[in-house]
């Protein structure tokens, strides 16, 4: 798989492309407007994350001129303007997700697995982790062909898990991807620990692996052992 | 209650005209009257000089009886009741009209066949009742043609003068400094007028132009915070994927929180600006028992953590009107502080009745000074996560809505309430 990150801030753009690498991601950078356009030209990529605000130009240009040449690029708009303007814009020119600064990069992850996943529908749209298979569509989940049941927001907590496979994740990752907004008002996110609890239980009386390992004081992780 | 200025000065004209009008009206009934008087004299006194001239020469004394039998208003009286002549008004009862009358009266002396006699000569004059009505209803007549009159020239007239102005004033209650539709003065042949929209017009661009600068540096101050803490929260995501001791595993978890609530803070920051820049002006209706319900889930997940129960009594379906981002962040404002400033096995009431919603919280009964309860940045308990903005942005949002926030401690419990 292989993405652009069109981003001026390169400490960023390494973060990314860092923390993608260990999901087999190929990762190309561009930090100005013009080289993005040059990329675009030239390379096809499965997904694109955009920044909005670039030295020599606006990040929507870029999304006219994918629209323009007729490129299929799934388009992940990251960037500190947060005003519904921008986000109606955003949506209006082709971009199909919009992650406001700062962000964790296990959310952009998941989202843009997400994204990948609806661009290429032609494939079956599940989510398969060893004896784990989940139906994003149907929202069901069977371990071993047997079905599991489960809430909407542990089936949620399940594929942020899966899809941040073998990385750590925060208690306030988590907390953000499963309430959004919400989270940034919280005192403490102490609530993930009963939700990841009960997925664990669910998981591990249905005969799954115990793949969530805790990690002191920091989070938790997804990790096949 | 105020009064249009057209309506002022047309009151103003008018008790002016109707002043002048009576006071004319008093001095024209003098002049009449002592005019009415001096040709009334001049009249009785032609009588006196044809009686003197034609009849006394030839007079005898026994003609007196017989002349003043035939002659009711001009009669002989025996010896000098005068010396010279004297004119008077003098009121009479008048037989043939059964009632008094004025008349005007002249004694002079005169002298027949060497006797002294006096000449009386009396005639009626109007009396001066009849008169003051006359002219009174003369003036009554004057008084209302003059004020219809102006009546009818100022509407008329003053419609079409003050028709700018209004057009001015309709244009700037209309007028919202964050829309952008700048207005269009009608120009007008009038001095005051002109220079009056002139002036508007350079105060508008002017505002305007500040606004939109604000408006700009707010969205500047948001990216250039936003990216170094984007820089930040990547960094700490990064290190979070390394070997880490316990040690560094407890420092990096702290700088987690630490960039949570910096973040946290710099959202609120950016939501108080946002609204002092009328960034949240659009407005729905809200049913606010929906809006509390979708969220209650999330907020007794929230609660579980001090093991608080929390009960809705919603006595009436409230709607209210207004922006419903900014309601929410008002309801969850009042939730979170409900739940912050809570003890362990606690609980909460929310409580909708007729265009009132209350949430009422067990707590320390340890008060906050109340005035300073909605400040930004007061804090009751300095340890405590909270920003301190928290109800500052409760306290904003209700002020620009033009609802009413109250606290009270009451019954052990803490009582914020809005009305609508």
């Amino acid at each position: 798989m292989k993405i652009l990150i069109i981003e001026d801030e390169q400490e960023i753009a390494k973060s990314i492309k860092d923390y993608f690498k260990t999901n087999g991601i190929q990762c190309e950078t561009a930090e100005n407007y013009a080289l993005a356009l040059d990329k675009i030209d030239n390379y096809n990529y499965d997904c694109i994350l955009l920044d909005l605000m670039l030295p020599d130009g606006d990040g929507f240009d870029i999304l006219k001129e994918l629209k323009n040449k007729n490129k299929t690029e799934g388009v992940i708009i990251i960037s500190a303007k947060e005003t519904l303007d921008s986000r109606i814009e955003g949506f209006n020119l082709g971009a199909d997700d919009f992650l406001t600064k700062p962000f964790h990069l296990s959310e952009l992850l998941v989202r843009m697995q997400a994204l990948i996943r609806r661009k290429n529908f032609k494939g079956n749209n599940n989510v398969i982790f060893n004896e784990i298979n989940i139906d994003i569509l149907s929202k069901t989940v069977t371990i071993n062909n047997k079905k599991l049941d489960l809430t909407k927001k542990e089936i949620d907590l399940l594929l942020f898990l899966i899809g941040n496979n073998n990385k750590v994740l925060s208690k306030g990752a988590i907390a953000e991807h499963l309430s959004g907004d919400m989270a940034d008002m919280l005192d403490n996110h102490d609530f993930i620990y009963a939700h990841i609890k009960n997925l664990k239980k669910k998981l591990n009386t249905a005969g799954s692996g115990d793949y969530i390992k805790t990690i002191y004081g920091l989070g938790y992780k997804w990790e096949d052992d | 209650m105020t009064k249009k200025l057209l309506q002022k000065t047309t009151n103003q004209f008018l008790l002016f005209s109707a002043i002048v009008l009576l006071i004319s009206g008093l001095i024209f009934y003098y002049i009449t009257n002592y005019f009415y008087i001096e040709e009334t004299d001049e009249f009785i006194e032609n009588h006196k000089k044809e009686f003197v001239k034609y009849q006394l020469p030839t007079f005898k004394i026994s003609d007196v009886s017989l002349w003043n039998k035939y002659n009711k208003n001009e009669i002989l009286i025996p010896s000098h009741r005068v010396t010279k002549d004297t004119y008077f008004t003098k009121i009479y009862y008048v037989q043939i009209e059964e009632e008094k009358q004025p008349f005007r009266e002249l004694n002079s002396p005169i002298f027949i066949e060497g006797k002294p006699y006096t000449y009386t000569v009396k005639i009626n004059i109007i009396k001066n009742k009849h008169l003051v009505r006359s002219i009174a209803k003369l003036f009554f007549i004057i008084i209302i043609i003059l004020m219809l009159g102006i009546l009818i020239i100022v509407k008329i007239s003053s419609k079409r003068l003050w028709k700018p102005f209004y057009d001015t004033l309709q244009q700037i209650q209309g007028f919202e400094l964050d829309k952008n539709k700048t207005p269009v003065f009608i120009s007008t042949k009038i001095d005051e007028f002109d220079q009056l929209n002139k002036s508007l017009s350079k105060l508008i661009e002017k505002n305007i132009s500040i606004y939109k600068s604000q408006r700009e540096f707010v969205e500047n101050a948001a990216h250039e915070l936003q990216t170094p803490l984007a820089l930040f929260q990547t960094k700490i995501d990064t290190l979070l994927q390394l070997e880490l001791s316990k040690e560094q595993s407890s420092i990096l978890s702290s700088l987690n929180n630490d960039v949570s609530r910096f973040n946290r803070l710099n959202k609120n920051l950016l939501l108080l600006s946002k609204i002092d820049n009328g960034n949240y002006l659009e407005k729905n209706i809200i049913i606010l028992n929906d809006f509390i319900n979708k969220h209650l889930d999330f907020f007794t997940e929230q609660a579980k953590a001090k093991n608080l129960s929390i009960v809705t009594e919603f006595n009436t379906e409230l709607s209210i009107t207004g922006n419903s981002s900014l309601t929410e962040v008002l309801i969850n404002n009042l939730f979170l502080n409900a739940i912050r400033h809570n003890v362990m096995n606690g609980k909460i009431i929310i409580r909708i009745e007729d265009n009132m919603l209350t949430f009422l919280n067990t707590g320390q009964p340890k008060l906050m000074v109340i005035d300073k309860l909605f400040n930004r940045f007061s804090k009751t308990n300095p340890s405590s996560q909270g920003n301190g903005l928290g109800l500052a942005i409760i306290k904003k949002i209700t002020e620009l809505n033009q609802w009413q926030i109250n606290y009270a401690f009451d019954n052990n419990l803490h009582v914020f309430s809005i009305k609508f």
